[in-house]
C-alpha cells in the first residue's frame, strides 16, 4: 500500500486550492500585500524566500489559522471570504480538507503517539476507537514508527515527532497538505527522514504546499516554485528554471545566499 | 488530655469548611478562568474585576460582611454558611488566577495544532489545553489547599466551632499555663493535616511527569 492510498483513506478526492488577493496587516504593519496563488490538484508547490517575507503567514492563511483581512480562498466546492464572517461549517470543512504540519511538530505531549493520531480521527471524523487505532497503526507503520505507538512524544526524537505529526495530519484524509518549515527545527541528518516521507507523499500525488529552506527538496520535488519577498510573490514557475535563471534581482540575491554558502 | 479532646471537637468542622470551600473553588474557578482569558473585552474585564476585588479584601473582612452585612428578606447567613460561602468565593478567585496562568503557559502551538486538525472548541479546551494546564498547576493547587486549610481558622472569628475556636474556648476556661496547650496541639494538627496533601501532590506530579516522558 502506498502512502497516498492510506492518505486517501477510502476515497478522499484530490483537491486544488485557489487563493486570491489575500491581504493581511497587523495594525500599520503589512504582512501580505494582495497575494494570489493557484495550486493544481496533485501538485507540489514550494514557497521559498527570506524570513519576514510572509511565507508562513500566507500558509497559515490557507487554513485560516491567521485570518486574512481580505481575499478569497477556494478549496473544492467551498469558497471562503475570510474578510467577512466565516460560518463554522465552512471553517470545519476547510480544516477537514487541509492538513497541516508545523515547524515545532505540536504533538500533544500528554498523549501517546497512537492517541495523538487516533484522538482527532475520533473527534473530527467520528471513527470508533478501533477503526481509528487501526488506521493510526497503518500510518505509523508507513512512516516507520510502529514501535513508537505507545510512547509519548517526549520520548521520541525530533524527526520521529515530525513523522508522527505527518501521520496525525494524514489520518484525517486531507486533500491538501501544508508544511510550515517541517525540517527547520531538526538537524540536517534527522531532517532527511522527514523529507523522505514527504517525497513519498509527493510521489503518490498528494497536493502539497511547502514552506521550506531545503533548496534541494524544492528543486527536485516541487512542480512549482514560488518566491516570496516583501509581503508579495515576486516570482513563480518551474523550480529548475528559476533556480538556474532567476528573473528578479531580489530572487537572485536570495538564491545566492542560500545556494552558494 | 482535655486540651486534645477539646481541639479534636473542632476537627470535623475544620475539615468540612476546607473541603467544601475547596470544592466550590475548584469547580467555580473553571468558568472564571475561561472568562479571564476570553477574547471579549467586557467579559474579561468583568472577570478581572471580580478576581481583583475578591483577592484585594482580607478574608476576615469578607466573613464579617457575609455574616453581619447581608440580610435579604428574613434570610441571614448562619456562621457556618457565611464561612463556607466566603472561603468558597475567595477560593474561586485565587484558583481561577492559578488556572489562567496554567492555561496561558500551554504553548500556543498546541491550540493551533488542535484548530488545524479541525477539533472543536470544547474538545480543544478539555482534551488538549486543560490536561496540559492541570499538569502545570497541580503543585500550585496543592499549595493553595494547604493555605486554605489554615485560613479556615479565620472562621473562628465569626463563631464557627472549628479547631482554633475550640482552642480559644479551652484557653479561656483554663487561664493558667495549661491554656497554651491547645494552641500547641492545634499547630501540630495543622501540620499533620497538610503533610498528606503535600505528599499526594508530589506523587501526582511525578506520576504525570513519568506518564509524559515514559
Amino acid at each position: 500500500m502506498t502512502l497516498s492510498e492510506i492518505a486517501d483513506g477510502r476515497i478522499a478526492p484530490r483537491f486544488g486550492i485557489k487563493l486570491d488577493n489575500i491581504s493581511k496587516r497587523y495594525g500599520d504593519h503589512v504582512v501580505l500585500d494582495d497575494v494570489s496563488l493557484h495550486v493544481e490538484p496533485g501538485t507540489v508547490t514550494a514557497l521559498i524566500g527570506p524570513s519576514g517575507a510572509g511565507k508562513s503567514t500566507f500558509l497559515r492563511c490557507t487554513n485560516l489559522l491567521e485570518r486574512p483581512d481580505s481575499g478569497t480562498i477556494q478549496v473544492g466546492q467551498h469558497t471562503i471570504e475570510p474578510g467577512k464572517e466565516v460560518n463554522s461549517r465552512d471553517l470545519a470543512a476547510l480544516r477537514r480538507t487541509v492538513g497541516m504540519v508545523f515547524q515545532s511538530f505540536n504533538l500533544f505531549p500528554h498523549m501517546s503517539a497512537l492517541k495523538n493520531i487516533s484522538f482527532p480521527q475520533q473527534k473530527v471524523l467520528g471513527r470508533s476507537k478501533e477503526e481509528a487505532d487501526e488506521r493510526s497503526m497503518q500510518l505509523l507503520e508507513r512512516v516507520g514508527l510502529k514501535e513508537k505507538a505507545s510512547q509519548h512524544p517526549g520520548r521520541c526524537s525530533g524527526g520521529q515527532q515530525q513523522r508522527i505529526a505527518i501521520a496525525r495530519a494524514l489520518a484525517l484524509d486531507p486533500g491538501i497538505m501544508l508544511f510550515d518549515e517541517p525540517t527547520s527545527a531538526l538537524d540536517p541528518e534527522v531532517g532527511l527522514e522527514v523529507l523522505a516521507v514527504m517525497r513519498e507523499l509527493a510521489a503518490d500525488g498528494m497536493t502539497m504546499i511547502v514552506v521550506t529552506h531545503e533548496m534541494q527538496f524544492a528543486r527536485d520535488v516541487s512542480d512549482t516554485l514560488v518566491v516570496m519577498a516583501d509581503c508579495k510573490i515576486i516570482e513563480q514557475g518551474d523550480p529548475r528554471a528559476i533556480m538556474s535563471d532567476p528573473q528578479e534581482a531580489r530572487t537572485r540575491r536570495f538564491l545566492r545566499a542560500v545556494l552558494e554558502r | 488530655m482535655d486540651a486534645l479532646s477539646a481541639v479534636l471537637q473542632g476537627l470535623p468542622m475544620t475539615l468540612m469548611l476546607t473541603l467544601l470551600a475547596f470544592t466550590i473553588g475548584i469547580i467555580g474557578a473553571v468558568p472564571l478562568a475561561v472568562g479571564l482569558s476570553s477574547s471579549n473585552v467586557l467579559v474579561r474585564l468583568a472577570c478581572r474585576l471580580f478576581v481583583d476585588l475578591v483577592r484585594g479584601v482580607p478574608i476576615i473582612v469578607w466573613l464579617f460582611l457575609l455574616k453581619f452585612g447581608i440580610q435579604i428578606g428574613t434570610f441571614k447567613f448562619n456562621p457556618v454558611g457565611a464561612a463556607i460561602v466566603g472561603l468558597g468565593i475567595v477560593s474561586v478567585a485565587y484558583l481561577a488566577e492559578i488556572y489562567r496562568g496554567g492555561l496561558q503557559s500551554v504553548p500556543r502551538g498546541q491550540g493551533e495544532a488542535a484548530h488545524a486538525l479541525g477539533l472543536g472548541r470544547g474538545t480543544t479546551f478539555y482534551g488538549v489545553m486543560v490536561p496540559q494546564a492541570f499538569r502545570i498547576v497541580s503543585p500550585s493547587i496543592a499549595t493553595y489547599l494547604t493555605g486554605l486549610l489554615k485560613d479556615s481558622s479565620i472562621a473562628s472569628t465569626i463563631i464557627v466551632t472549628e479547631m482554633v475556636f475550640q482552642s480559644q474556648a479551652f484557653a479561656r476556661q483554663h487561664p493558667t499555663v495549661e491554656g497554651i496547650l491547645p494552641y500547641i496541639i492545634v499547630g501540630i494538627l495543622y501540620i499533620v493535616l497538610s503533610l498528606p496533601v503535600a505528599y499526594l501532590s508530589r506523587r501526582l506530579d511525578s506520576r504525570m511527569r513519568k506518564a509524559i516522558y515514559a
